[in-house]
């Protein structure tokens, strides 16, 4: 999985209205490169962090509240699940995400390892 | 409506609009060559006299119109409209309505749809597989609903046609033809409706909502996927046969069935989509229609489209002041669409600050990516040096 995080008025507030327009073209092309490469396994963009809930037990009791788990700018905020070679290749497809974006992007790996007992 | 006591309840207050509205519409300016649809609905409502014996026994025909008598032998027609009747039975949940009416008397298979709702098609297979369990629990036969039901349970069918329509229609990131799929269902099953009851004149305006409400689908998206607003779209990639088509079923329809708001709804398309230009656009007449569209079908989103018109017609601040009225309203809290448009009309007011927090708070409040991109750039538009020179008109 890669992922990146914070929101989209916080981009805009801090890289300006040309840099948002190529960032979305970006987005495009790289979902078109990534389902012909077969690549692309999902992806998503998820809504702002003001939308979001988040459950806690407090005393016990599920509650739930307005807000992120995280901060606002570390809030996860979108993903790309890719089917890769290596964790080379996905550093690799994180690496024009972060050209673009320019905060840091998170690649993980997803379980998919078959058990070895 | 087609109870008898609210159906006359209702009248009057599409009477007393039309008549508020005929002496209004004029005032606020009539085009050179008008195509009033209002005057249409407005013209045989004041002729016909329906409060007379001779009216009543009108609505009455009508009402037996509904009533299908039964034929010798079931005809696919009769079977197909029964199916749909099942399929939008009101034991069901709104999306298992959809994915069955879809699957059992639309052309979709299971993994169509669940390609078109974004579901895993196993989980797909299992919505519709407990509808049809749902259906076969109530008890229900495979024959259309008792008489007394029927024309509510019509409504509920037609409520279904436009969620698919819109489904198909409101997604519209590139060329993704599976949605183009939806609307073309949507329209097909709602020719099929107004087919055989033709006198059904909600059947026949959903119809032409349809086909004036896609015609436009083309101009809607750049390649790209980006939206454009209906003020910005090239009129000329509209299409004309459509346009057409839609024109004419209105023109057949419009005061010859009581008036609801699909009917409405399609005069306001018919309006926007007869103008060459957005500039041209017959905006006192929007106005005037949405006025009888609130007394039909009132809610928040038929006031906030009236706001754009009462902004374009009387300027921004008596559009914003009505959204003004909006701000209580509970069903507004969480729409991102009240922000949407009270930006648009802080801009025409000539306050690109604060269209452009409007713009930000809707960015925030929407699921839709496209969508949130577009409106974050819209804000972003109005950092730089001031507002652009191009203001836009109407959503899309």
């Amino acid at each position: 999985m890669i992922m990146t995080f914070g929101s989209a008025e916080g981009a805009l507030e801090a890289m300006g209205r040309e840099w948002m327009v190529e960032m979305i073209h970006f987005m495009q092309q790289l979902d078109e490169d990534l389902k012909k490469s077969g690549e692309l396994v999902s992806a998503e963009g998820l809504a702002d962090g003001s939308q979001a809930k988040t459950v806690r037990l407090q005393n016990g009791i599920p509650v739930a509240t307005d807000g992120p788990f995280a901060e606002a700018k570390e809030s996860l905020v979108g993903y790309w699940i890719v089917d890769v070679e290596s964790e080379a290749r996905a550093i690799e497809i994180a690496s024009r995400i972060v050209a673009y974006v320019k905060a840091p992007i998170e690649v993980r790996r997803v379980m998919d390892a078959p058990p070895e007992v | 409506m087609r109870r008898h006591g609210q159906f006359d309840a209702c009248e009057d207050a599409v009477q007393e609009a039309l008549l508020a509205a005929a002496t209004q519409w004029p005032e606020n300016g009539v085009p050179d060559n008008p195509r009033s649809w209002l005057m249409t609905v407005a013209n045989r409502r004041l002729v016909d006299e329906w409060r007379s014996e001779s009216a009543r026994r009108r609505r009455e025909e009508n009402a037996a119109i509904m009533e299908l008598p039964a034929k010798p032998q079931a005809s696919a027609d009769d079977d197909s409209l029964t199916l749909l009747f099942l399929c939008c039975h009101p034991a069901l949940s709104t999306p298992s309505q959809l994915a069955l009416t879809l699957r059992a008397v639309g052309g979709l298979t299971t993994a169509e749809i669940a390609h078109a709702f974004l579901v895993p098609e196993s989980t797909m297979a299992q919505r519709i597989s407990r509808a049809k369990e749902r259906i076969r629990s109530t008890g229900a036969r495979f024959e259309l609903p008792p008489e007394a039901d029927r024309a509510g349970r019509l409504l509920v069918v037609m409520h279904v046609l436009y969620l698919i329509f819109n489904e198909g229609y409101m997604t519209s990131s590139g060329p993704v033809l599976h949605r183009a799929d939806l609307t073309a269902e949507a329209i097909r099953l709602t020719r099929m409706v107004h087919r055989l009851i033709p006198s059904d004149g909600e059947a026949a305006g959903l119809l032409a909502l349809m086909l004036l409400t896609d015609a436009r689908r083309t101009a809607r998206t750049t390649a790209d996927g980006s939206i454009v607003p209906l003020a910005e779209q090239q009129r000329s990639l509209w299409n004309a046969a459509q346009i057409e088509e839609g024109v004419a079923l209105l023109t057949r329809t419009l005061g010859t069935a009581p008036v609801g708001p699909y009917q409405m709804q399609a005069a306001i398309a018919a309006v926007h989509d007869e103008a060459p230009s957005a500039d041209e656009t017959d905006w006192p007449q929007i106005l005037a229609l949405y006025e009888v569209l609130e007394r039909v079908s009132p809610g928040p989103v038929v006031t906030l489209n009236r706001a754009v018109a009462v902004a374009m017609v009387n300027g921004p601040r008596a559009g914003l002041a009505l959204l003004g009225t909006l701000d209580s309203d509970e069903r507004m809290a969480h729409n991102h669409r009240l922000e949407a448009v009270r930006g648009h009309l802080l801009e025409l007011a000539g306050d690109p600050l604060g269209a452009r927090h409007a713009y930000l708070r809707a960015a925030r409040m929407t699921a839709s990516l496209p969508e949130q991109r577009h409106l974050t750039l819209r804000a972003a538009r109005l950092t730089e040096d001031g507002p652009e020179a191009s203001v836009e008109t109407g959503g899309g």
